[in-house]
C-alpha cells in the first residue's frame, strides 16, 4: 500500500515555528520602538526654540539657578548621546517633558486626551469593520452584477471624499438643518462626565449604571464616529471584496456545497473564514486612517482628543507635546501591526502549525 | 432501473459573448454498483455535466434535459432540497486535494459537519463516525488526524481524506472528477484501488471522470467518450477501449503510450485542438480533425445510435472490423 | 500594495479596448483632464478674480455667482477655479518627486540586497511607523506653517511606499525564470534591468502613483484645512472648506470647494483602480475571459 510512505506530522499545539515567528516580530517591534524614540528625541533637539524660556516661563528664565537646574534635569549641558540616554531614562519613568502650551507634563496631557480619541476610534472601527466587511462579502458574492458595480463606485467615492468635508456636510445636515445630533463636544454643556475609570464616557457611564448619560454620550459619538468611519468602510469593502474573490473560486467552496451544507454555512464558514486572514492584515491601515481622520474630525466637532492636542501643539510649535504625541501614536501603531501579525497567525493554522 | 438516468442534458454557460453551449444533449445511465467512466479532453463538457447534477454551475448557467437519480428529479428540485440530496445520497470528489479541503478548518470539522447535518448525529457520534470513515480510507492514526489540518498531510493522504468526507454519509453515487490527476503516479494506483474496494464494500456507484484512458481501463465497467459536449461513443469498457470504432476514441487511444504495445507503432498526437465552446464546427464536431471525414460529415450531426455492442455517433463507422 | 500581482510581461495597453471594458477609467480621465484644462486656463475661465472682495458678502448661489460669495464678498466659483492651480500642480510635482526617490531607494535595496537592503528597509519601516498626518504636523511644527512645508511633509510620507513596492518587484523579477534565463544567456545585468525589470516595475508604480495623486490632494487639502498648509488669502480648496466651517449657515462656502476636491480625487481613484484591474485581472470588476 502507498499509505506506508506517508507520515502524518503530529504537531497540534502551537509549535516552535510559531513561537519563533512571534519572537522575531517582537524583537523587530522593540528595535522599531527604539528607532521611534530616537526620531522623537531628534525632533526635540532639532527645533531652535528657547526651551528654557518656554518651559520655565519668563520669570524663572531670569533666575540662573533655576535655569541651571532645568538644564541639568534635561541634560542640556551634556553631549548628544548622553542627552539621548537621559531622554530614554526620562521616558522609562514616564517623563516626556513639559508642554509649552498647557504647562503640564506631556504624559499627563496624553492621559487626559487619549481616552476621548480612543472612544471615537473604537466605535468608528467597530462600525467600519462590520459594515465594510459585510459590503465586501456582498460585492464579491454578487460579482459583476449591479450591486457589485454600485458598491465599487460607492467605495471609490468613499475614499475620495475629504473627511473634513464629509464632517462639514454631516454637521450641516444632521445638526444645523435637522437638529438630530449635537454639534460638538462629548456631552451636552453643563453635564458632568461619569466617574473616570477608562476615560471613555460610554463605558464609564455603563459602569456607573447611568443609562441616561450613556445614551447622551453615544448620541454625541454617532456623528463624528460615522464620519470617521466613511473612509475605512470603503477601504474594507474593497479589500474584503478582493479577499473573498481569491477564496470563492476555490474547490473547497464547491466541495462544501457538494457536501450539501446550507448556503449560509458555506458563505460564513468557508468563504468568509477563508478570506479573513487577508482582511485582518489591513486593520493596521484602518487604524492609521482613523488617526489621520481623528485630527480633522476632532477639530470640526470640538472633540477634546489627542488629534486636537497634536494640532494645537503643531500650530503653537509646542515641540515636547508634538514629539510626545508622535512617539505615542507611532508606538501604538506598530503595536497594532504586531497584534495584527499575531492574529493572522492565530487565524490561519498554516502559519500557526508548521 | 438504473440509479442515475441522464437524458438530453444541455448546459449553457454565460460569457461575455452570451450563452455558450458546453454540454449539448447528453444521455447516459449509471447502474447500481458500477464504475461508470467518462472520458474526453479538457473542455469536452465532462466536468460541467457533472456539476450540473449537483447544482454547482456558475450563476446564470442554463440547464435543460432531465436527470433522474433514484426517485429524485435533480434538475427540477428546489435548491434547498437538492442540497439535502447532495452530500447525503450523491457525493463528489474533486481533482486537486490541495484546494478541495478548507485550509483553516480541522479534518474533524470537515468530516463531521455534514454528517451531523444529514444524519442528525450528535457531536460524539459524529466523531466516532468520522474515525470509522478515516480508518476506512486507511489514514494512519485517525484519532490525531481528526484534530489536524489539511496542510499537515501529503497530496495522496488529502485525497483519501476528501474521499472519506464524500463517503461519510454513505451516498449511493460518488462522482469522482479526475481524482488522481493531481497526484504522483505512485499514489494514483492506491487511490484507484481504494475507490474500487469502497464501491464493492458499500454497494456504491462511481462516476469516474478522467482524460486518462489508462486509469479508465483499470477500474471502469462502462464508459462514455465525450467530445465537444456530446457523447461520441459509449459501451462496455472492454469493447470501447479494445476495439474503438469512433475515430476520436481511436485517436485518444493512439495518443496513449502503450508499454506493452508494438515497438514500431508510433505515438500519434491528435491533429488540431479541441474546439472551444461557442465555436463548435458544423455537422460532426470532430470532422476538422478526423482522418476519415467525408462531405456528409460537414453537414449532418451524427446521432448516437446502437451499433452492435455499443452506442456510436459516426455513421461512416470506418473502423468496424467487417 | 500587496494586491499588485506581478505580470510576466508588462501588458500592452489598448486604449479602445480598455475604454469599453473600463468605463470608470474613461470617466476618470475625462474629469482629470477637465480639471487640468481649468487649472491651465483659470484666468480665462474664472468670471472674477480670486481675491477681489468686490461683491456683497455671503450671497447664496445665483446666476451672477453660481457658487455664491463668501464672507468677504469674494466669488466662490472663481476661487474654486483658481484653487485648481494650487492642488493639482503641487500634487503632480509631489508624486513625481516621491516616486522618484522611492523608486531609486527601492531599486537600490532590491538590486544590492543584503546589508544595503536591510538598512534601507528598516529606515522605510521607521517612516511607516508614523501615520502620515502626524509626520506632516511634525514637519509643520519644525519648519513652520505654509504650503511649501506641507508639500515637503507629503513627500516625506509618500516615498517609502514606492521604495517598498519597487524593492519587492525588483527582488521577485530578479528571481523570476525569465531574468534568470537571461542571466544564464549572458545578458549584461544592466540590460536585463532595463529590458526585463523596468517594464514589470513600471505598471505597479504607475498604478501606485495614480492612486497617490488622489491621496496627496486629500492630505494637502487636509493640512490646509487645519491651517498648516496654504495661508489666507490664497484660494486653496482645503482652507476654503475651513472657512466654510466658520460660517455654517452659508453652506455654499464649504460645500463647493469640497466638491472640487472630491471630483479630482475621485478621478484619480477611478483611473488608478481601473489601471490596477488591467494589470491584475484576477479580482477585477468585469466579467470575461474566465471559464471556458
Amino acid at each position: 500500500m502507498t499509505t506506508a510512505a506517508v507520515v502524518v506530522r503530529r504537531r497540534l499545539l502551537p509549535s516552535g515555528g510559531f513561537a519563533r515567528f512571534v519572537l522575531r516580530r517582537l524583537v523587530a517591534l522593540v528595535f522599531l520602538s527604539l528607532g521611534i524614540t530616537f526620531v522623537a528625541f531628534v525632533l526635540t533637539e532639532l527645533v531652535p526654540s528657547n526651551a528654557v524660556a518656554t518651559n520655565l516661563g519668563e520669570q524663572a528664565a531670569g533666575d540662573p539657578a533655576a535655569v541651571a537646574a532645568f538644564k541639568h534635569h534635561y541634560g542640556l549641558d551634556k553631549p548628544f548621546p548622553v542627552r539621548y540616554a537621559i531622554y530614554l531614562d526620562h521616558l522609562v519613568h514616564g517623563d516626556l517633558g513639559q508642554s509649552t502650551l498647557t504647562h503640564g507634563p506631556v504624559t499627563h496631557d496624553l492621559a487626559q486626551f487619549i481616552p476621548a480619541t480612543g472612544e471615537l476610534a473604537l466605535y468608528s472601527i467597530l462600525f467600519a469593520s462590520i459594515v465594510g466587511i459585510g459590503f465586501g462579502v456582498i460585492a464579491a458574492l454578487r460579482r459583476n452584477r449591479p450591486t457589485d458595480h454600485v458598491l465599487r463606485v460607492a467605495s471609490l467615492a468613499g475614499i475620495s471624499m475629504p473627511t473634513f468635508w464629509i464632517a462639514l456636510v454631516a454637521l450641516y445636515v444632521g445638526f444645523f438643518r435637522l437638529g438630530w445630533f449635537p454639534g460638538a463636544e462629548r456631552l451636552d454643556p453643563g453635564t458632568n462626565p461619569p466617574p473616570s475609570i477608562t476615560g471613555m464616557y460610554t463605558i464609564d457611564a455603563l459602569l456607573a449604571g447611568n443609562w441616561g448619560l450613556f445614551v447622551q454620550a453615544l448620541h454625541h459619538l454617532i456623528l463624528p464616529a460615522l464620519v470617521l468611519a466613511a473612509f475605512n468602510v470603503s477601504l474594507l469593502t474593497r479589500f474584503t471584496r478582493s479577499a473573498v474573490l481569491e477564496v470563492i473560486g476555490n474547490d473547497y467552496v464547491r466541495a462544501a456545497r457538494a457536501k450539501g451544507l446550507p448556503e449560509r454555512t458555506v458563505v460564513l464558514r468557508y468563504i468568509v473564514r477563508g478570506a479573513l486572514p487577508s482582511v485582518v492584515t489591513v486593520l493596521g491601515l484602518v487604524f492609521a486612517n482613523v488617526l489621520t481622520g481623528a485630527v480633522l474630525v476632532e477639530k470640526i466637532f470640538s472633540w477634546p482628543g489627542i488629534g486636537q492636542y497634536a494640532f494645537q501643539a503643531a500650530v503653537n510649535v509646542d515641540v515636547p507635546a508634538i514629539a510626545g504625541v508622535s512617539l505615542f501614536v507611532a508606538v501604538v501603531y506598530i503595536t497594532v501591526n504586531f497584534v495584527v501579525d499575531i492574529l493572522y497567525g492565530l487565524i490561519d493554522p498554516r502559519i500557526r502549525i508548521t | 432501473m438504473s440509479l442515475l438516468e441522464v437524458e438530453g442534458l444541455r448546459v449553457r454557460l454565460p460569457t461575455t459573448r452570451g450563452l455558450v453551449t458546453v454540454v449539448d444533449g447528453v444521455d447516459y445511465a449509471v447502474e447500481h454498483g458500477e464504475v461508470f467512466g467518462v472520458a474526453g479532453e479538457s473542455g469536452s463538457g465532462k466536468t460541467m455535466s457533472m456539476l450540473s447534477l449537483l447544482g454547482l454551475l456558475p450563476d446564470g448557467a442554463v440547464v435543460e434535459g432531465s436527470v433522474r437519480f433514484g426517485e429524485h428529479d435533480l434538475l427540477r428540485m428546489p435548491r434547498r432540497r437538492l442540497r439535502e440530496v447532495a452530500g447525503r445520497e450523491l457525493a463528489m470528489v474533486f481533482q486537486d486535494p490541495l484546494t478541495s479541503l478548507h485550509p483553516m478548518l480541522s479534518i474533524g470539522r470537515q468530516l463531521t459537519e455534514h454528517v451531523r447535518l444529514h444524519l442528525g448525529l450528535g457531536r460524539r457520534d459524529a466523531e466516532r463516525h468520522a474515525l470509522a470513515s478515516l480508518t476506512d480510507v486507511r489514514i494512519p492514526d485517525p484519532a490525531s488526524a481528526l484534530r489536524a489540518f489539511p496542510h499537515q498531510f501529503s497530496g495522496g493522504m488529502r485525497q483519501r481524506i476528501a474521499i472519506a468526507i464524500a463517503l461519510a454519509c454513505r451516498p449511493k453515487l460518488l462522482i469522482a472528477d479526475e481524482p488522481t490527476t493531481a497526484l504522483d503516479v505512485t499514489v494514483q494506483a492506491g487511490i484507484l484501488r481504494l475507490l474500487d474496494r469502497l464501491r464493492r464494500e458499500n454497494d456504491l456507484s462511481v462516476v469516474l471522470i478522467t482524460h486518462d484512458l489508462g486509469v479508465m481501463s483499470a477500474i471502469a465497467d462502462r464508459v462514455s467518450i465525450f467530445y465537444a459536449g456530446k457523447v461520441v461513443e459509449a459501451g462496455s469498457c472492454e469493447a470501447v477501449l479494445s476495439t474503438p470504432r469512433h475515430p476520436y476514441t481511436r485517436a485518444l487511444l493512439d495518443a496513449l503510450p502503450h508499454p506493452e504495445g508494438l515497438q514500431d507503432k508510433p505515438l500519434v498526437a491528435i491533429a488540431g485542438a479541441p474546439p472551444s465552446p461557442g465555436a463548435i464546427p458544423s455537422g460532426c464536431s470532430f470532422h476538422p480533425r478526423c482522418a476519415y471525414a467525408q462531405e456528409s460529415c460537414l453537414h449532418h450531426v451524427p446521432p448516437l445510435v446502437a451499433m452492435g455492442d455499443r452506442l456510436l455517433a459516426c455513421p461512416i463507422d470506418p473502423l468496424v472490423e467487417r | 500594495m500587496s494586491e499588485l500581482a506581478l505580470p510576466r510581461r508588462a501588458p500592452r495597453f489598448h486604449w479602445l479596448k480598455a475604454s469599453r471594458r473600463q468605463p470608470l477609467a474613461v470617466i476618470g480621465a475625462t474629469i482629470a483632464l477637465t480639471w487640468i484644462v481649468i487649472a491651465v486656463f483659470a484666468p480665462l475661465i474664472a468670471p472674477y478674480g480670486s481675491l477681489a472682495q468686490t461683491f456683497t458678502p455671503a450671497q447664496s448661489p445665483s446666476l451672477h455667482h453660481l457658487f455664491g460669495t463668501d464672507e468677504l464678498g469674494r466669488d466662490v466659483l472663481s476661487r474654486v477655479i483658481y484653487g485648481s492651480r494650487v492642488s493639482i500642480p503641487i500634487a503632480l510635482l509631489l508624486v513625481a518627486l516621491a516616486s522618484s526617490i522611492g523608486c531609486v531607494v527601492g531599486a537600490i535595496a532590491g538590486y544590492f540586497r543584503g546589508l544595503v537592503d536591510g538598512a534601507l528597509m528598516r529606515a522605510v519601516d521607521l517612516f511607516f511607523a508614523f501615520p502620515p498626518i502626524i509626520l506632516a504636523m511634525v514637519v509643520a511644527a519644525v519648519l513652520g506653517r505654509g504650503l511649501q512645508n506641507a508639500a515637503l511633509a507629503i513627500v516625506v510620507v509618500a516615498w517609502p511606499s514606492y521604495a517598498r513596492v519597487v524593492r519587492g518587484l525588483v527582488l521577485s523579477v530578479g528571481d523570476s525564470e525569465f531574468v534568470q534565463s537571461a542571466r544564464l544567456m549572458g545578458t549584461p545585468a544592466r540590460r536585463a534591468l532595463f529590458r526585463d525589470v523596468l517594464p514589470n516595475v513600471a505598471g505597479p508604480v504607475i498604478v501606485l502613483a495614480t492612486l497617490d495623486l488622489a491621496n496627496a490632494i486629500l492630505l494637502l487639502s487636509g493640512l490646509s484645512f487645519l491651517g498648516l498648509g496654504a495661508q489666507p488669502p490664497q484660494a486653496e480648496w482645503g482652507s476654503m472648506v475651513a472657512d466654510g466651517t466658520q460660517y455654517f449657515q452659508w453652506w455654499w462656502m464649504g460645500t463647493f470647494p469640497g466638491l472640487a476636491i472630491f471630483t479630482v480625487v475621485l478621478a484619480f481613484n477611478f483611473l488608478g483602480d481601473s489601471l490596477r484591474d488591467v494589470l491584475d485581472p484576477r479580482t477585477a470588476w468585469r466579467s470575461s475571459e474566465e471559464q471556458a
